[in-house]
């Protein structure tokens, strides 16, 4: 270690000019950075659900739509009428739409005086009341719109564009709003679907890393400034943050990756984070630097990087471990997440450990900041706070931990309330244009997500026509289904239009093949056959029961999954089962189980660590409690305060564990190192917390003042995600100054005990 | 209304005029008139089949017997279409009743129903028996509905063709006829169309007629039919073959096809 800090001394220009250089490299990368805003890209490729949802896509072709959502007191009336026609018609025209569905696109089809009547939706826009009122009754009747592009109250109808694969959804937004503009009226024109939850997802993404990264560099500049109260201890912690976000941000377009939202989090968790080993530093530095000391500047710089590389090191490594737990994560986001976080913790630590200390054996010695032997009222509110503290845990230790445990255990009641929730929806508060476009979907146009249930064999054989009808129809029953489609509900329009309603073939699939083929034949003939290619493919080998969902809520989708996979499971007939609405539960179950895995293991693999290093197990049981205690308090504030597990909140666990135990790790290694010394166990206590201890706020506040930055973000989960770090890590930096304290004191462990040797 | 006719108007399309001499001084729309407003067949009937191909280059095939006879001076065509294959539609037939000035008149028969259907429609069929032949593409429109620029002479398959391009004279007729411009090489001898390119509304490439095999029907007054047609839709890669297989042309078809009782006997 002595040759080391020898060798960082002499070299002190290369190991500057070296980070700088590196620093540059990775900053050239940062404009081929680009954003990824499918969730889907979010999942692994080879996720069941996932897997037969992008089947479904390569037989049916694309499923996805955009809606314009036009809202006014009645829809029938001529001037919104007119709007709409034009809004189809020029939406119509758009380069990337395939096909569009409104009132002027779709059909009536009905038997009427022993013939089969085929008309637009909207023949004519009415001119008078009484044609109006007829107009009104027709649609009631035709179950193709009623519904689904017109709502029951006639407040809403709907144009809604399928689109062709491969269109930018930037574009396509772009040339929509200038359709609306284009033909401007007092109604409300709104729009929905998933492209357009994709543009205001990329938007908010570039929006948030524009104001993110300056309000935590800002509020952490200020923050470090008040710690310090000296240039140095701002400017040298503040340039490892930056070289480090510089870092993992350049690795992002080297790797290949792309931002996504959980990646917004990456540079405010190096804010919060990266600064942790350079804060140490400053601390120590500004320790031995005091009043009358008679230190050269690189002996100083020596002494520093001795004393803390051991423990800074092992913290490092901690919170390396916690975010490579995140690895075992289902979201492919978050593992690259825990890839880039680490290797940007690397970066800091080995720039904290040689940039700042060539550049502390370089700059001139700074004045003394804490003063030598001051008098005890004197001294900094929190010196005076921790010494307090020091003397409250020294004279009753077991009660103050009785005190932790019973509050740890009371707020993890809360535990049993966590709800798990994958909704994109909620990505925005509820006012938001997309959350507010879904509602209006789901409520009155059917449902905004769908679930489909593939059928493979002859299709047009009247058992598997009518195992269709009968599965859709069970479908169509249930409360969280808005509307269904399937080629059996085409087939039984046609024997409407077909036979009079008292004639026996009337709403019903028949009986032969050949009957079957013929009212196929006649659809091909009448209508478009590629709306006919959604519902059932070319060789009439595979067809497909769409159920537009009015909910995207984890818990009533895995309700609907599961009456549906009860249903069709022993049925071999049925090929698959998928769609978004399948993948947005699968996601659910697995960040659950994914939740569980990465905690359980990041405590484990810190634990391992904290054994290895202080060679004893009781050290990794000990700084196991205050973890397993925050953990509590976490997830059980999360039940109280109704924050849902989704793909932000669900990395945080891993996270807190690697960052949270840092603050043990320094009150311990400070603390054998007092008991080296000859000091008693509470001394030795109340000296740790007088010094070490001031290091250990600093740093749980400058990750706490971080994350302060996340509050502001666009998207709900991060915002919560902000919320819950700072919990996390409060009760953490709570657990690392009381509880451990409180548990040194009492239990006395043998591993930091002056009769073993410190290595 | 005329939802199912596209076939035989694809056919008509591709009827010349009386062959003149004075070809030379002809103005685009001059050539499109004489090819537009070729007499019709005065009846027909015919063996043809219809093969559908998507972009994964899978088959449909449907075989079709049709017969044709104008009446009123040629100001109403009636029609009857017969599937003959594939098994599960055979006999599945169509009458219509073409007029010039309203809404045409059709049944449907479907066998396995044992019964007949009238059928009502605003709507144009888009696409003929779910193939890539358009009813819009194909009919002969309203000579006013565009304007025709002759572009020059090009041969096409060793036939020397005028080339002609037809733009919809407003939004509503290229909406409705679903194409922003057209070239048609209408061929210097006979006035048949032999090949024609359509672009979409955003004026990109979308489909291409390709007509093979014409054949002199109405020797005493020139008529002629191609027996061998194609469209490939270049945006989705599909494509549909219009093959016909056996045609005679008689003017003598016997009226009694055109009932909804001929229509029934199957």
């Amino acid at each position: 270690m002595d040759k080391l800090a020898d060798g960082i001394v002499r070299f002190r220009w290369i190991i500057i000019i070296f980070f700088a250089a590196i620093t540059l490299v990775f900053a050239s990368q940062l404009p081929r950075a680009e954003i990824e805003s499918d969730m889907k890209a979010m999942l692994p490729s080879d996720m069941a659900s996932r897997v037969k949802t992008d089947l479904i896509d390569e037989i049916f072709g694309g499923t996805e739509m955009m809606m314009v959502i036009i809202r006014t007191d009645d829809v029938l009336k001529p001037e919104t009428l007119t709007r709409t026609k034009n809004l189809s018609k020029r939406i119509k025209r758009i380069k990337g739409v395939d096909k569009v569905l409104s009132l002027f696109e779709m059909k009536s089809i009905k038997g009427e005086d022993g013939a089969m009547v085929v008309n637009p939706a909207v023949k004519r826009i009415p001119k008078t009341a009484d044609q109006r009122k007829m107009l009104r009754q027709e649609i009631i009747e035709n179950d193709l719109v009623y519904g689904s592009v017109v709502s029951k109250d006639f407040t809403l109808t709907a144009v809604i564009a399928l689109l062709k694969t491969d269109v930018s959804d930037n574009f396509l937004i772009g040339e929509i709003q200038r359709a609306i503009t284009e033909y401007p009226g007092e109604e409300d024109a709104i729009l929905g679907g998933l492209p357009y939850v994709r543009f205001q997802v990329s938007k908010h993404i570039q929006k948030d890393l524009r104001r993110l990264l300056p309000l935590g560099l800002f509020i952490m500049f200020i923050f470090l400034f008040i710690c310090f109260r000296q240039l140095r201890g701002v400017i040298l912690p503040f340039a490892v943050v930056l070289m480090s976000i510089i870092f993992s941000m350049g690795l992002i377009p080297l790797l290949g990756w792309k931002i996504h939202i959980i990646t917004i989090v990456l540079p405010v968790m190096l804010i919060a984070i990266a600064n942790d080993y350079g804060i140490h530093l400053i601390a120590r530095y500004q320790e031995y630097n005091i009043e009358g000391n008679t230190y050269s500047k690189q002996e100083l710089a020596m002494n520093i990087f001795k004393s803390l590389s051991q423990p800074v090191l092992l913290t490092g490594l901690t919170t390396m471990a916690g975010m490579l737990c995140l690895l075992g994560h289902i979201i492919v986001a978050a593992r690259q997440l825990s890839i880039l976080a680490a290797a940007g913790i690397v970066y800091a630590l080995a720039a904290s450990l040689f940039f700042i200390t060539a550049w502390i054996s370089i700059i001139p010695k700074a004045k003394p900041v804490i003063r030598s032997n001051p008098n005890p009222r004197r001294r900094p509110i929190l010196e005076r706070m921790l010494g307090r503290f020091g003397r409250i845990i020294s004279k009753r230790p077991k009660i103050v931990i009785g005190a932790a445990l019973i509050s740890a255990l009371a707020i993890s009641v809360g535990i049993f309330f966590v709800i798990i929730d994958t909704d994109p929806n909620k990505y925005y508060p509820k006012d938001h244009p997309v959350p507010y476009a879904s509602g209006l979907i789901n409520e009155h146009l059917g449902g905004a997500q769908n679930i489909s249930v593939v059928f493979e064999g002859d299709i047009k054989d009247p058992r598997i026509m009518k195992k269709i009808d009968q599965l859709e129809k069970e479908l169509g029953k249930f409360p969280e289904v808005g509307n269904t489609t399937s080629v059996a509900r085409v087939v039984r329009q046609m024997s409407r239009a077909l036979n009079d309603e008292w004639e026996e073939g009337y709403d019903k699939i028949p009986d032969t093949r050949n009957a079957v083929a013929q009212y196929f034949e006649l659809y091909s003939m009448s209508g478009d056959p590629e709306d006919f290619e959604k519902l059932v493919d070319f060789p009439y080998e595979n067809a497909m029961i769409t159920a537009r969902l009015n909910t995207a809520s984890t818990k009533k989708l895995n309700t609907v999954i599961g009456e549906i996979n009860e249903r069709v499971e022993n049925d071999r007939d049925v090929r698959l089962v998928g769609g978004f609405g399948y993948i947005l539960s699968e996601m659910a179950h697995k960040i659950v189980s994914g939740q569980f895995l990465s905690l359980s293991l990041a405590i484990l693999v810190v634990g391992i660590l904290l054994m290895i290093l202080f060679r004893s197990v009781a050290a990794g049981l000990i700084s196991a409690i205050p973890l397993a205690l925050s953990m509590m308090v976490l997830f059980g504030l999360m039940g109280f305060f109704r924050i849902e597990l989704n793909i932000a909140t669900a990395m945080l666990s891993s996270i807190m564990i690697g960052v949270g135990v840092d603050y043990t790790i320094h009150f311990l290694w400070r603390y054998r190192e007092e008991r080296a010394n000859g000091q008693a166990p509470p001394e030795a206590v109340q000296k740790t917390l007088v010094t070490t201890g001031r290091g250990i706020v600093f740093n749980a506040l400058s990750v706490i003042v971080g994350f302060i930055a996340l509050l502001s973000s666009s998207f709900m989960p991060v915002r919560f995600f902000g919320f819950l770090v700072i919990v996390a890590i409060f009760s953490c930096l709570v657990g690392a100054l009381i509880l451990i304290p409180s548990l040194c004191i009492v239990i006395k462990p043998k591993f930091l005990e002056p009769r073993q040797e410190a290595f | 209304m005329r939802t199912i006719c596209v076939y035989f108007l694809l056919l008509s399309v591709c009827v010349r005029l009386s062959p003149l001499n004075a070809q030379e001084d002809l103005t685009a729309e001059q050539i499109v008139d004489r090819s537009f407003k070729a007499t019709k067949l005065s009846g027909s009937e015919a063996l043809s089949t219809m093969t559908i191909i998507d972009s994964k280059g899978r088959e449909r095939v449907r075989k079709i017997a049709s017969v044709t006879k104008l009446y009123d001076n040629g100001e109403t065509e009636k029609r009857l279409i017969r599937f003959l294959s594939p098994a599960d539609v055979k006999g599945t037939g169509l009458l219509t009743f073409d007029y010039e000035k309203k809404d045409d008149d059709m049944w449907l028969f479907m066998p396995a129903l044992r019964k007949t259907r009238r059928i009502v429609s605003s709507e144009k069929a888009k696409n003929f028996m779910g193939s890539e032949f358009s009813y819009a593409d194909m009919t002969p429109p309203t000579l006013e509905d565009f304007t025709y620029t002759l572009q020059g002479e090009e041969e096409v398959e060793g036939t020397l063709c005028w080339t002609i391009e037809v733009v919809p004279v407003d939004d509503d007729v290229a909406d409705e006829n679903g194409f922003s411009r057209r070239i048609i090489f209408v061929a210097k001898e006979d006035f048949v169309i032999r090949r024609a390119i359509y672009y979409d509304l955003d004026g990109e490439l979308h489909k291409e007629l390709s007509v093979m095999e014409i054949k002199e029907l109405d020797t005493e007054n020139n008529r002629y039919r191609p027996m061998h047609m194609k469209m490939v839709n270049k945006q989705n890669d599909r494509q549909s073959i219009l093959k016909v297989d056996d045609i005679q042309f008689n003017p003598e078809v016997k009226d009694d096809y055109f009932t909804t009782r001929y229509l029934e006997r199957y």
